[in-house]
């Protein structure tokens, strides 16, 4: 390593795996596995709407209690049909977005027959991702949403490193799964599900608020974006409105 | 000779197929079913990372056997717990390999109950090759062979094998430690000191089949009386020449209170002297 | 060095040092077999510590015509496992032309299970279907594979909730007299209601709904019942 500033190396080698069985081979310090996050995203919110999904996240990766990068992508779209949105790790999910979605694209281009990939099978393949990667005890440290619409429908999915993963029709990671899916369940249920395009924005940006109020590890530069019909559009960076006076604070 | 369904070749569309091709540093050592082995794994820490499953293994038992002139008998009881919660009061601790051949469940349920079924598969290959029945020595070594072959990775087996083959009847132990013992008299499990007490107190060669199933009955019932990890209902079999009979099933209770008034009549007769 | 987590990651134990590669995932399953048919069923919260992910999340699989398993512990253990299984009887189908028996399905789980001895799957299985006899029969597991066919089997968060007051009130244990009238549907699945409903009222890791499934020779059919929504 010809640079380390953060005295990462040293960390990442006094956790190697020690093997106490005679019977086995010791394994070489040659690869080691994550085994903390390092540079972190925060939550990923995500609501379904009347035809179509929107999702949001802010734009900050941490380095533990460090502003690190206020600009960097935590949504990105992967083909057609999808959008997907990352917390933790962020390297990791470069990986992911780097090896996985691009599979998936030569898949498309491949097969030649005008099919694209769909939300739900990329949601699956993901899942298998992550999940074989945590049988390998070197997990993607990553909580994954993916959104998507495909066909007509409105596909909303979320999994994790350890594999878990669930479909909803509001789903919030991290800190958003305490302050803002409390918030979005409420809405969806209190419209029944009938939300346009523009209240879901509205509602995700509330809850982006929210969040940057409450989360130490949030971020006020989010990101919003929709996926309908007309394919996935993510929008560019905006700067959240925010109101300090109130004694509270 | 391995099972098909744990083949590398039908594991091709098993999803996760490639833990050993993936990993070269895991083990190579001889095994019977290829078992999948994580990369990380050593004894010790398959334990520490994963004590809240290792305490839902069902363990926790008291099984004895013992020879006599006219057989073996074998006795056991039949609680399964993991942790404190008691999660069978009654399961199957005599595990009938073939009708000659009975195996005995102590330490490990799925250990015992995998390698007792597989070992009577293997016994079955061998009648089949060889025209004959397998001797029980031999049966108890196919074990002991794949207990000593897992050694260090924390199988958990304390078992019997009886049965009667052309020397008679025969009595082996056999444990995860490799160990096999040939033996009259035996019992297994964490109750397995009260069985011994009562066993060793009451046993002759010359026992009726009727004293002998009861001294093993007996043995068990004292056993689940003292041992809170034993407990539920007690199986009684006795192995003769044409092979194992299922003797009895009885609820521990039931025992309980008749022994008691057994009892009570016995002093009750005594005072009458 | 301390790093920020997400609060999903840090109560499932992710700090600083070593990989925990198993959550539970909380959740009750139940399965009463009968004399012709069988009840299986499993609530359908998905937790994680003190966070509801979803309250649909099913714990049911469809095995064949006859036969369902339903699995608590560990979510993504528990659905690599009914797809894995899925496939070996897909398999199964195509090579010998019929459905893999009842049976053969509860033996092949517990060597699937003991397959991964040493890095087991985190999941507690009930199989639950007609057997070759056209019996209903239900067959309970350990997370590594010994099993054994069970008068009443309750597994998961909910388990001992359920499972003492079903050995009284299905298998008639530790009765004096032990009544004589067999089991019927009705009154099996009665109980599989109320057990879920009072389960959901002790156990944080039970609610939302209740899947059922009910075999029987003509098929399956599914019930959904709703539980308390707190």
């Amino acid at each position: 390593m010809s640079m380390d500033n953060f005295g990462l190396y040293k960390l990442m080698h006094e956790d190697a795996p020690k093997n106490n069985n005679p019977l086995l081979e010791q394994p070489t310090l040659a690869k080691t596995h994550t085994t903390d996050p390092i540079v972190t995203g925060t939550s990923v919110l995500a609501i379904k709407f009347n035809g179509g999904v929107a999702i949001a996240a802010d734009t900050l990766a941490s380095y533990g209690s460090m502003a690190r990068f206020r600009d960097i992508e935590r949504l990105k779209s992967f083909g057609k049909y999808t959008i997907v949105g990352a917390s933790g790790e962020y390297s990791d999910f470069q990986y992911i977005e780097e090896q996985v979605k691009q599979s998936l694209i030569d898949r498309d281009y491949q097969l030649d027959d005008g099919r694209s990939t769909t939300p739900r099978e990329i949601y699956q393949y993901l899942v298998r991702v992550l999940y074989n990667r945590r049988n390998k005890f070197d997990p993607l440290y990553n909580v994954l949403v993916i959104a998507g619409y495909e066909n007509g429908k409105a596909f909303l999915g979320q999994t994790d490193y350890l594999g878990t993963h669930f479909e909803d029709v509001t789903l919030a990671t991290g800190y958003g799964s305490y302050i803002a899916q409390p918030i979005l369940r409420k809405f969806y249920s209190e419209k029944n599900g009938n939300i346009t395009e523009q209240e879901a924005k509205d509602i995700l940006k509330k809850c982006l608020t929210v969040l940057f109020y409450r989360d130490a590890r949030a971020a006020d530069k989010v990101q919003i974006a929709v996926i309908n019909d007309q394919g996935p559009k993510i929008d560019e960076p905006i700067k959240l409105e925010t109101q300090w006076t109130f004694k509270g604070f | 000779m391995s099972l098909s369904f744990l083949d590398k070749s039908y594991n091709a569309f098993h999803d996760d197929q490639s833990f050993e091709e993936a990993n070269s540093n895991t083990l190579t050592l001889y095994k019977e079913p290829g078992l999948v082995v994580p990369p990380t794994f050593n004894n010790a820490g398959f334990r520490d990372q994963s004590h809240e499953i290792a305490k839902k293994f069902a363990k926790g038992t008291t099984t004895l056997g013992f020879v006599f002139n006219k057989g073996i008998v074998i006795a056991v009881d039949s609680r399964a717990s993991m942790g404190n919660y008691i999660s069978s009061q009654n399961v199957k601790k005599v595990i009938e390999i073939n009708p000659y051949l009975l195996g005995t469940m102590a330490g490990g349920a799925a250990d015992c109950q995998f390698w007792e079924r597989y070992l009577g598969m293997q016994c079955r290959l061998y009648e089949l090759r060889n025209k004959r029945r397998i001797t029980v020595s031999a049966a108890s070594k196919l074990l002991v062979n794949i207990m000593y072959s897992y050694k260090g990775y924390g199988l958990s087996m304390g078992t019997m094998v009886a049965g009667w083959d052309h020397t008679g009847p025969n009595l082996f132990m056999v444990d995860n430690d490799g160990t096999r013992l040939k033996g009259n008299r035996f019992s297994v499990g964490s109750g397995s000191m009260f069985a011994y007490g009562v066993l060793d107190s009451g046993y002759r060669p010359d026992l009726t089949e009727e004293q002998a199933c009861e001294l093993g009955r007996r043995a068990i019932y004292h056993a689940t009386h003292r041992d809170s990890m034993s407990g539920g209902i007690i199986n009684v079999y006795l192995i003769r020449e044409d092979g194992w009979h299922k003797i009895s099933s009885t609820d521990m209770d039931h025992l309980h209170w008749n022994y008691v008034e057994d009892k009570k009549k016995e002093i009750a007769d005594r005072n009458k002297l | 060095m301390t790093t920020h987590i997400s609060p999903q990651m840090a109560s499932s134990g992710t700090q600083h040092g070593k990989f925990e590669p198993y959550v539970n995932n909380g959740g009750t399953t139940l399965a009463i077999p009968g004399k012709d048919f069988v009840i299986a069923a499993g609530d359908t919260r998905l937790s994680t510590g003190y966070s509801i992910h979803t309250r649909q999340s099913s714990k049911v699989f469809q095995l064949t015509d006859k036969c369902v398993i339903v699995t608590a512990g560990m979510q993504s253990d528990a659905s690599t496992l009914h797809k894995t299984m899925h496939a070996r009887l897909v398999h199964y189908e195509h090579a010998h032309g019929k459905q893999m028996s009842t049976e053969a399905i509860g033996q092949m789980l517990s060597n699937m299970l003991y397959g991964r001895r040493f890095f087991p799957y985190y999941t507690f299985n009930l199989v639950a279907g007609i057997d070759s006899k056209g019996q209903g029969v239900v067959y309970g597991y350990d997370a590594i594979g010994s099993y054994q066919s069970v008068e009443v089997g309750a597994m998961g968060t909910g388990q001992s909730l359920i499972q003492p007051l079903l050995d009284n009130q299905v298998a008639y244990k530790n009765h004096q007299l032990v009544p004589s009238k067999e089991l019927d549907l009705e009154r099996a699945l009665s109980l599989v209601k109320d057990s879920f409903t009072s389960a959901g009222e002790r156990d944080i890791y039970t609610g939302d709904s209740v899947e059922i499934a009910i075999i029987t020779q003509e098929g399956i059919k599914y019930e959904t019942l709703q539980l308390k929504q707190d």
